[in-house]
């Protein structure tokens, strides 16, 4: 059981760090390597909302607030030039998180911190004693994807980001303002990145470099989902309980790298990897 | 009329001009480089460990340095891993052209910077405790090894806790290892079995799968070892969420990373040479100074820090004594010279390696240590056979 | 040889005084310098392969600190585990390269398949260096796990002595890579770059090319990374990673991708600012070069050093010389003609798009000397039959044959090579080459290039020679492909296509865009490649005044069937045309 709710919460967790990078990759077609940095500018949102005394709500809504507003100032500033280019909006998109590190570095120093977790010790669950707060990140994580999946389906706004999606030209052609919803959307993937990083520190830790294995394992799931939001739930559990069954039973170590490994002979075999079309 | 002023004056400027020429002489600094983890795993202590250091120093200097000559520190970061640490002990030994190195950092740090300090012949003195037997001609070490600082905490679960079990976590490098090593050989000797061994790599922060390893093993208590600071945090995080609370034994746990960890370290035990509660007038005195030179921004002084302090003051002895920072005359003084610190006294005369006084000591709720049993003089055993 | 004398003298500008450079240096610099510039020199290295992967052929690469991080690890183990002497040297570079070799092999079949994408050799090229760090993190004590290996045996060199010794072999190394990327072997990088897809047309295996360019760079900077490893004394998984590899990426951008010195100096000039400079003004360094190369990625592409040393281009090694390209005319090989065999021969050819049917049971064939001009409005599946002649993974079921062997499902590299040429409805030249180069590279298949020298002749057959000198492009062979007019860029395609000596040749609406004059010049060639050369040419074509001007034979086709066959005579005129075309003849 125990075994269980660990994969059910590294998938929750996984699924909640990718979902902002493949937003972002679906709408704009780029891969945005400055993810892990935005998972970080959220975590220290956090660290500064808990050393001001806020509730861990408003710390996670403060994060989500951030985040957004640095996506905006990213898409316009750095990303507008470089939609043609997509290998070098990896590099820029690089560059620039070694950029926020830096000054995340200087604001904060370069130790390690640490922020309180909301909820403490472990809940009793279908007869295992288990993490409470790893539990309720499983429900964040189901409640994340509704919301996204609704915003996408049932929403105007979310039917002209489809259009997007699918065929931007042919969107721009109906009259779809496509710079617009890159816009909003590049704010959404960095806002809900940055509520992740807020959502992670209480399980460990904040230094100025914690992005870095989130975001290959993030942007492995991405490639693997294509740009299907199910696709990429797929590729969660799946690869997730990978990682878990593989840390439990071979090593942790090689558990670390499961994730990218499968996902690159995944995408071998099966170019499109999860996606349905 | 004019001429004895001008005498006197000319005398007074001849002798001034003297003592300057003298004074600048000696006035060129003695240089401590201090390569240390500012980032990475050890981030969490170094910052106490520079205030000691540089508590030490200001006392020194205002005592009027050593032998005339001011000390000055130079502190550089080794980003707590062997490739920062090879970076620092360069920068330090080769263009700072430091006189002697004082600092506590991992065990992958200090090992790939001792090349450094062999070619560079610098001495070295390593305080902080490790999993013991490395040894350099150039190094000195005035902190615990494995010998005095794992039996205490053994013999207590076996007898305590009626421990038959224990479950072992590390982090995997030389430290995390080779303290396990020596936990496990000590306790099979006493009778106890080891149901599990599970290792991450020194940043790895995710122990989920090991917590659930130990779930299944079930075992009587628990002993960890991993690098100091931000994965022992994380550890006890993980284990305190996931409903753990075995006797557990931490032995690389600082007080003052314990204190950072909240309420999450209560019932930890430590094995350690130094508490805050040590009741010694050298202790008090230490504690209050600290207090006075940094106030709020003081970092709880930890047995990380403690033994930093100590050996400055080792040094400024063993210069003082061979009256040279010549380093071929310093590393012989250095076995020799004692240290009254706030651990007591202290001469580093086992093999480079120096008998210390043991606390085992549980961490309280409000983050205070309670010393349980204290073990005089405690040998460090067989460290460097090589090096008499 | 022109080119021999060129190289020389080039060398002797450059290379030389670098050299002296390098075995004086050591007398004006302190040991803490000299022993910084030595690392330095050892990464300069590792960032020349990564100019030759990604400045040159286009592939971004993060692992190449895994081959450098192989090496090093190689050297440590062995001499930490075996021992150190000369024996224990040569057998840990023979280990390093054996790694580097069999890495860069599997590497190289998971990035390069046919039908990768950009996206995904970048990819795997990410996965690597994590996989080799947690190999070595999971490799406790015999690999050292976090702590790394240290304090094994090392050559006994002073410092001075390692800086001439690698500075030297840095000095080499950057001139073999020049020699090679400016030799017209080397020129197949910058057109793999540009035109993947045209480069297999032309019948070069671009999958083998890039797989051994994978291994040959990963050997160089695996024994970097010994030459490293036996210097520092120190070695961790770090130097394996992904963000030491990000870091010659950023090396290698701000200094220049693509041209041989920028890298070089960018890795020496970088890394030894950071050792100066971290330790005074940490987070400033840093952030300044976080700053600098997201402004070159975004501003300036081609690199710092280029915009910079504009000034000084006399030394640095020049990437295109203005000589003078000599074309001689190359007898065409000569061809058995099997008196039954079929120039091109389909079979219940058939392909879908999901439901959609495509093209339905084609049965179709020509000969040698045929003019076969394939007509139908859009949309009836011209081009896709096209496809399914040249590629064999195209159609969904039926028969293939090209001169008389089936091509089953072969990639088009290979269709090629059975005697096909295809030309594309759109120019699908090498846009960063002049002319001449393209040209070269055409001829690849039949007169393999040098790989360290530049050829001042290019022999082509004679119909090449023909289009060239009708068209005008004999004059402008220095000339930049991008410069060039569509009509030119047309032409050249078509030079570049019979320069393979086909015998069937697929020219998809080869008069898109030309002039009237252009056109009747195309025509005469195509005539004359048919009559006096016995080549099988067929055309998709809209005009159909063109078509009834030069074929032997008209094929329509219609909604994916093969509706009318005949002689110009039979089709032009009938009604089945003026139906299917619904009154726009001539001109669609």
């Amino acid at each position: 059981m125990n075994l269980i709710f660990d994969i059910l919460t590294t998938t929750a967790i996984l699924y909640i760090v990718a979902a902002g990078l493949l937003l972002v990759f679906g709408v704009m077609k780029i891969i945005n390597f400055a993810h892990g940095a935005f998972l970080t500018i959220g975590a220290y949102a956090s660290l500064i909302a808990s050393q001001l005394g806020l509730t861990p709500v408003a710390g996670f809504l403060f994060a989500l607030l951030v985040g957004g507003l640095f996506g905006l100032m990213v898409e316009r500033l750095v990303l507008r030039p470089l939609y043609e280019r997509p290998l070098d909006a990896i590099l820029a998109t690089w560059g620039l998180a070694i950029v926020i590190g830096q000054v995340i570095t200087l604001l904060f120093g370069r130790e390690v911190q640490f922020v309180p977790s909301p909820i403490r010790g472990t809940i009793v669950l279908l007869g295992a004693e288990y993490s409470g707060y790893r539990l309720l990140l499983t429900l964040v994580a189901l409640g994340l994807g509704l919301t996204l999946a609704l915003l996408l389906t049932r929403t105007r706004i979310g039917l002209v980001t489809r259009a997007v999606i699918l065929n931007e030209q042919l969107a721009q052609g109906l009259g779809i303002h496509s710079q617009l919803v890159r816009f909003f959307t590049f704010a959404l993937g960095a806002a809900i990145a940055s509520l992740a990083g807020a959502l992670i520190t209480p399980l460990s830790s904040v230094d100025p470099n914690m992005g870095v294995p989130w975001l290959i394992n993030a942007f492995m799931l991405v490639m693997v989902s294509g740009v299907s939001m199910l696709s990429l739930l797929f590729a969660t559990l799946i690869f997730g309980a990978a990682q878990v069954l593989i840390s439990s039973y071979v090593s942790p170590i090689l558990g670390g790298m499961a994730i990218a490994v499968l996902a690159a002979i995944t995408l071998r075999i099966r170019p499109k990897g999860f996606s349905r079309d | 009329m004019f001429k004895p002023r001008i005498r006197a004056l000319s005398l007074a400027v001849a002798l001034t001009s003297l003592s300057f020429g003298v004074f600048a002489q000696d006035s060129k600094p003695i240089v401590i480089g201090v390569p240390v983890g500012l980032s990475g795993a050890n981030s969490v202590v170094a910052p106490s460990v520079v205030q000691s250091a540089q508590l030490a120093v200001e006392e020194i200097n205002a005592a009027g340095g050593i032998l005339g000559r001011k000390v000055q520190l130079e502190v550089a970061d080794d980003a707590s891993g062997a490739v920062g640490a090879q970076k620092a002990f360069d920068s330090l030994i080769f263009q700072k052209k430091v006189d002697v190195l004082i600092s506590m950092e991992t065990s992958a740090a200090r090992n790939a910077g001792l090349p450094a300090v062999a070619k560079g012949k610098t001495p070295y003195i390593y305080t902080s405790f490790y999993e013991g037997r490395s040894c350099s001609p150039y190094m000195y070490v005035n902190a615990w090894v494995p010998e005095q600082q794992v039996p205490p905490i053994v013999d207590y679960f076996m007898k305590e806790k009626s421990a038959k079990t224990i479950f072992l976590i590390g982090s995997d490098y030389a430290f995390g290892r080779g303290m396990l090593a020596f936990t496990k050989q000590y306790a099979e000797s006493k009778g106890v079995k080891v149901v599990g061994e599970e290792y991450l790599p020194m940043d790895g922060s995710d122990w989920t799968a090991v917590i659930s390893k130990l779930k299944a093993a079930k075992p009587d208590a628990i002993i960890t070892s991993t690098a100091g600071g931000a994965p022992n945090v994380t550890l006890t995080k993980q284990l305190r969420a996931a409903g753990v609370n075995l006797p557990y034994g931490n032995l690389a746990v600082d007080e003052g990373t314990a204190k950072s960890m909240g309420t999450d370290a209560e019932g930890i035990y430590i094995s350690a040479s130094y508490v805050t509660g040590i009741d010694s007038p050298a202790n008090k005195k230490f504690l209050a100074a600290m207090t006075k030179k940094f106030g709020a921004d003081l970092k709880t002084p930890n047995d990380l820090s403690v033994p930093q302090y100590e050996a400055v003051y080792a040094y400024k002895a063993a210069v003082e004594q061979v009256k040279s920072t010549d380093s071929a005359k310093v590393l012989p003084a250095l076995a020799a010279v004692k240290v009254d610190g706030p651990r007591g006294a202290i001469v580093m005369n086992k093999q480079h390696h120096s008998p210390l006084t043991m606390y085992l000591a549980q961490v309280q709720a409000d983050g205070s240590v309670k010393v349980i049993s204290t073990f005089n003089d405690v040998d460090p055993g067989q460290q460097c056979p090589a090096l008499k | 040889m022109i080119d021999g004398d060129l190289i020389r003298k080039q060398l002797l500008r450059s290379a030389l005084p670098v050299l002296l450079l390098v075995l004086c240096a050591p007398w004006f610099l302190d040991t803490y310098t000299t022993n910084i510039l030595v690392r330095a020199l050892f990464f300069a290295m590792l960032a020349l392969t990564v100019d030759v992967l990604w400045g040159y052929t286009g592939y971004l690469t993060f692992g190449q600190s895994a081959f450098f991080g192989v090496g090093a690890y190689a050297a440590a183990l062995v001499f930490t585990h075996l021992g150190f002497g000369p024996g224990y040297v040569i057998l840990g570079v023979l280990l390093a390269m054996l790694a580097a070799l069999l890495i860069g092999a599997v590497t190289g079949w998971l990035s390069f398949y046919h039908g990768s994408t950009p996206l995904y050799a970048s990819v795997v090229s990410l996965v690597l260096p994590i996989v080799l760090t947690q190999v070595l993190f999971s490799g406790g004590t015999f690999t050292g796990s976090s702590s790394g290996l240290t304090g094994y045996g090392m050559p006994d060199l002073s410092v001075e002595d390692w800086f001439r010794l690698v500075g030297c072999l840095l000095v080499v190394l950057t001139t073999v890579v020049w020699l090679f990327v400016r030799s017209d072997g080397g020129r197949i990088l910058f057109a793999i770059r540009d035109n993947e897809m045209r480069c297999s047309y032309l019948g070069i295996n671009i999958s083998v090319y890039k797989i051994a360019l994978l291994i040959v760079t990963g050997i160089v900077a695996a024994l970097a990374g010994f030459g490293y490893a036996s210097f520092s004394g120190v070695v961790a998984p770090e130097l394996a990673g992904f963000v030491f590899g990000t870091e010659v990426i950023i090396w290698v951008a701000l200094g220049g991708r693509g041209t041989v010195i920028g890298p070089v100096l960018g890795a020496i000039v970088i890394d030894w600012s950071s050792a100066y400079l971290s330790g005074n003004l940490p987070y400033i360094w840093k952030l300044f070069l976080g700053i600098a190369f997201v402004l070159v990625i975004v501003l300036l592409p081609q690199g710092l050093l280029p915009a910079v040393f504009k000034g000084f281009r006399r030394f640095l090694p020049a990437n295109t010389s203005s000589r003078a390209l000599q074309l001689i005319q190359a007898e065409p090989k000569p061809v058995e003609l099997e008196p039954q065999s079929l120039a091109v021969e389909l079979k219940n050819v058939s392909k879908n798009f999901g439901s959609l049917k495509v093209l339905s049971d084609i049965n179709f064939s020509a000969s040698a000397g045929e003019l076969v001009s394939l007509i139908g409005p859009n949309g009836a599946g011209k081009t896709t039959l096209m496809r399914c002649m040249s590629d064999g993974e195209e159609r969904a079921s039926g028969l293939v044959c090209i001169q008389g062997h089936e091509i089953k499902r072969i990639a088009p590299h290979q269709c090629v090579q059975l005697g096909l040429g295809r030309k594309f409805q759109t120019a699908t030249v090498f846009d960063s080459l002049t002319v001449g180069e393209c040209l070269r590279i055409a001829r690849t298949r039949i007169d393999p290039p040098s790989f360290w020298r530049r050829s001042a002749q290019l022999s082509l057959p004679p119909y090449v020679l023909e289009v060239l000198t009708a068209t005008e492009l004999d004059q402008k062979l220095d000339v930049v492909t991008s410069s060039l007019s569509h009509g030119e860029k047309q032409a050249l395609e078509l030079a570049m296509v019979l320069a393979l000596e086909p015998r069937v040749v697929l020219l998809d609406e080869p008069t898109a865009g030309l002039s009237m004059p252009e056109r009747s010049l195309i025509g005469k060639i195509f005539i004359d490649l048919t009559s006096r050369f016995g080549l099988c040419l067929l055309l998709v074509e809209h005009d159909l005044d063109f078509v009834r001007e030069i074929s032997t034979r008209i094929v329509v086709l219609h909604q994916g069937r093969l509706v009318l066959e005949g002689t110009v005579a039979e089709v032009v005129d009938s009604e089945l045309i003026k139906t299917i075309y619904s009154g726009s003849v001539g001109h669609a």
